[in-house]
């Protein structure tokens, strides 16, 4: 034990006296890196491995690209940390997960190795928009490169169904769906969907260092807004006829029988909308809601999509590399022409082909209303079971003190210690 | 029981009796292994057992006390790294990992044991001989030895491999997982980062809603328990009438073209399981087909009228209530054509001069089926019914398919312990583990329902056989 401190601190000196210098030698060992992508991005990242090797022809890589798909990384890699691929995509809602497994390395422990590519951490944060950065941050470290920014969710609709004015607002989208004889969908039974409508009225949710959530839901609001009657203005939309509450992950499939106006859905289902919608295909931010006699705009989850590095991975500087490498502005930007993703680099936001894509466009609209969810894994349950009592009106919306009763018992199950 | 016990003691003494009346070849066995074999000019045994000696020797000193020293505490050193910005490599230090040692100690201590138990069958084995050369008999070369596996002693040799599979791969699996429900292996000491230590019977104390940190786990632990044994009990006795009645059906002679009316049944066998459940699962969804054709014809209407129904739609699999009663007529639609197949065959068998008798005795159909059909299939499908209902206890895939993604509890006791309903224990097990992490608490629940299923079956087929159950049938 003491001897292994002694390394450990002879190492760290030696790091910090080896620091300045920066040359680090084309050695002759082949630097061996795994790398796990999405299926359908394969292609592409071949393409990005290619030219990352010509960026340093010096250097032997022998690099493996194995398929993960971003939404599972998490299981899979928490499987067997030490055994998973030095460099993955990951969406943002596993990075605390990832983290408290050792799976991610702490990029500001490890971001001098950018100086190989001729840059530092700090152009990293400065380049990508500020919400993706503090989404890869926990307790003010960078875990991860932003790669790109449409994991959240807006408002698909029929515009030769509704107009824009009836976007604007739930109640009046809601009575033109009715006079067309369509619905709405949105997912309510969902921690990350429902929140949307809290994080609108200036609710937050915290996570804490053991993992635990805290949350306000059921006080009231900085903005003056108590739990209860945002919980009201939910029964109230779900009450409406107009109204379908979709199971999770279940609104392509609404979509596609033909029976909604509009819904509450994120870019992947950009092909199904476009599909139904044709001509009439449009996409807007969110609308806002109704708390008494005031209008509330609707927040929504800002979800992203990220490159980590293995914190269990020995090449961990050229795996950094190589992750800031495909999480540039120059590989966002293949990654918007080829894949459609929307980046989060902030030049390429500003570009007018972004600009143009109807979605990205959309969720660029309600990033201002976004927030980044900071929860902990007890907040799904009891968040799901809150949004489904909602949608199926178990509480009556004048019962105040039932109302309460189930936003309390929501906070109750959702911040409870991790037994 | 007692004769397992007979036989330990049998050993012991014997162990016994060959240390103290042996000579010193015997004597010295007990340090060198081959003493007894080389002094008996049984030279070959003399270098296996000296080669199988130094491997356990090497295994402990190499293998083994790297991790049984940590055993008691699980590891102590955290893992540590230092990034070297010369060579781009993290370097981390000597750290431990508690899921490692703990694997890697029981492993030791099954090898441990194994060797102990040769070391000592050793020891007999070379005071027989030593009896042997004193009584002036033959002593067997080692070429006769051999020989014997593949005649007299072949069982042993057939047995060796699926024996060593059952050890490395189901016996040290399970003695992990108990070990494992008495620590906190959860999220927050997940290996290789984190340690996790021994918290003695913790979980099981927050399992039953003492002294846990949340009440709602026993809450609802006693839920799904009682939903557990109520499914188990209803899919095994509802697909076992409904095979027997189908069957029946089938044989009757009045029953026109039944090989046809068979394969039918059997057509759901065929299709995998997975697939109907789930296109099942899409007909009755809130927003299924069957919901469509119901509020098409008034029905959803009807119920809502007389009140049965709150929502504008029939919540077959995501009302409690309707979705426990429609669990189990889905499962009854696909267990009956199993219990249809066995019951077939058991019906073909039926002894047919009882049949005979009965008739000119001029009992009655229901008569037959009272007196001779059911007590004959009771008494012959009886084993297959305990392990149906312990195969219930554990039907994991009917009830995922048929309710995860769909059913959403809205009782937020359960949800706060990531529960729902319709939730088996293993179902809920699954999900603790799957989605939270949490396999001390997967553990713990994992060694309940292999209790409950232990106890049942033992007194179930205790019951079953007692006495001389064949002699009272016939």
């Amino acid at each position: 034990m003491k001897t292994t401190k002694k390394v450990l601190a002879t190492m760290l000196a030696m790091a910090v006296a080896a620091a300045p210098a920066v040359s680090v030698s084309a050695a002759d060992e082949t630097i061996k890196l795994t790398v796990w992508g999405a299926e359908e991005d394969q292609t592409l990242l071949n393409e990005l491995t290619e030219k990352f090797k010509a960026a340093y022809p010096d250097f032997n890589f022998d690099i493996q690209i194995g398929v993960e798909s971003e939404s599972t990384a998490k299981d899979t890699i928490l499987t067997d940390v030490e055994a998973a691929a030095d460099v993955y995509s990951f969406a943002s809602d596993q990075l605390f997960d990832l983290v408290k497994a050792g799976a991610l390395a702490n990029l500001d422990e490890v971001g001098e190795a950018l100086q190989v590519a001729g840059k530092t951490l700090d152009d990293v944060k400065n380049a990508n928009v500020e919400a993706s950065v503090e989404a890869a941050s926990y307790d003010g470290n960078l875990y991860a490169f932003p790669r790109s920014g449409d994991n959240g969710y807006f408002l698909y609709y029929d515009s030769s169904v509704l107009t824009e004015e009836d976007v604007a607002s739930w109640d009046s989208l809601l009575a033109a769906a009715e006079k067309a004889g369509k619905k709405v969908g949105m997912t309510y039974a969902s921690g990350w969907y429902n929140a949307s409508f809290f994080y609108g009225a200036g609710f937050t949710t915290g996570l804490n260092d053991d993992g635990t959530t805290t949350m306000d839901w059921n006080g009231t609001s900085p903005d003056g807004i108590s739990g209860v009657e945002v919980a009201q203005a939910m029964l109230n939309i779900a009450a409406n006829p107009a109204f379908m509450a979709v199971a999770d992950g279940d609104i392509s499939n609404q979509l596609a029988t033909g029976d909604l106006c509009a819904c509450v859905s994120g870019t992947w289902d950009a092909i199904t909308a476009q599909d139904i919608y044709g001509d009439g295909y449009a996409a807007t931010k969110l609308p806002t809601y109704t708390v008494g006699d005031k209008q509330v705009q609707q927040g929504s989850v800002a979800g992203y999509k990220f490159v980590g590095v293995n914190g269990f991975s020995e090449n961990t500087g050229w795996a950094t590399v190589y992750a800031d490498f495909i999480s540039n502005e120059e590989s966002q930007q293949t990654f918007f022409d080829q894949r459609e993703s929307g980046p989060t680099n902030k030049n390429i936001i500003e570009s007018d082909a972004v600009k143009a894509n109807v979605a990205i466009a959309a969720l660029a609209q309600q990033s201002q209303y976004s927030s980044v969810q900071n929860v902990g894994g007890k907040f799904w349950d009891p968040a799901k079971t809150f949004g489904e009592m909602l949608a199926q009106g178990s509480v009556a919306a004048e019962d105040t003190a039932a109302i309460q009763e189930t936003l309390d018992n929501l906070v109750e199950g959702a911040t409870a210690p991790i037994e | 029981m007692a004769s397992f016990f007979k036989a330990i003691g049998e050993f012991f003494a014997d162990f016994g009796t060959a240390v103290s009346k042996g000579d010193f070849a015997v004597k010295l066995s007990l340090l060198w292994m081959g003493a007894g074999y080389a002094r008996r000019k049984q030279y070959v045994k003399a270098v296996i057992m000296t080669i199988v000696e130094i491997a356990l020797i090497v295994f402990t000193f190499k293998f083994a006390m790297e991790y049984v020293p940590k055993f008691a505490t699980l590891g102590t050193v955290q893992m540590e790294k230092v990034f070297n910005m010369k060579t781009m490599k993290s370097e981390f230090n000597d750290y431990d990992n508690s899921f490692t040692i703990l694997l890697f100690s029981l492993f030791s201590f099954v090898v441990w044991f194994a060797g102990a138990v040769v070391w000592m069958r050793n020891v007999v084995n070379v005071y027989e001989l030593q009896k042997l050369e004193e009584a002036g008999k033959h002593i067997n070369t080692f070429r006769e030895d051999f020989h014997s596996y593949t005649e007299e002693k072949f069982h042993i040799t057939l047995l060796t491999l699926p024996v060593l599979g059952i050890v490395i791969f189901t016996f040290i699996p399970i003695l992990l997982l108990i070990f494992v429900a008495f620590t906190n292996y959860d999220q927050q000491h997940m290996p290789p980062k984190s340690l996790f230590s021994w918290v003695g019977f913790q979980n099981f104390l927050s399992l039953f809603g003492g002294g846990g940190l949340t009440t709602t786990f026993g809450y609802a632990f006693v839920r799904v328990l009682g939903w557990t044994l109520v499914w188990a009990l209803f899919a095994t006795f509802t697909t076992y009438i409904g095979g027997i009645l189908l069957s029946l059906l089938l044989n009757s002679k009045k029953t026109r073209m039944p090989k046809l009316w068979r394969t039918l049944f059997i057509v759901t066998i065929a299709v995998p399981q997975f697939v109907s459940l789930l296109l099942v699962r899409n007909f009755f969804a809130n927003n299924g087909i069957v919901n469509t054709i119901c509020s098409n014809i008034g029905l959803t209407g009807f119920l809502q009228h007389i009140g049965l129904v709150s929502n504008n739609y029939i919540p077959f699999l995501s009302g409690p209530g309707w979705a426990h009663v429609m669990i189990i007529l889905i499962n009854i639609w696909i267990g009956v054509p199993y219990q249809m197949l066995i019951a077939t065959g058991v019906l073909m068998n039926l002894p047919s001069d009882q049949l005979e008798s009965a008739r000119v005795d001029g009992a009655t159909p229901f008569q037959v089926f009272r007196k001779i059909t059911m007590p004959y299939l009771l008494f012959v499908t009886g084993p297959a019914l305990v392990t149906d209902f312990v195969k219930n206890i554990n039907n994991f895939n009917v009830i995922y398919l048929l309710t995860e993604d769909v059913y959403t509890t809205t009782n937020q006791a359960m949800a706060s312990s990531q529960a729902k309903e319709v939730d088996l224990l293993v179902t809920w097990l699954f999900r603790l583990t799957q989605d939270y992490y949490n396999y001390k608490m997967a553990s713990a629940i994992g060694i309940i329902v292999f209790i409950i299923c232990a106890v049942f079956t033992l007194v179930a087929f205790n019951r079953m056989i007692k006495g001389d159950r064949e002699g009272t049938y016939q």
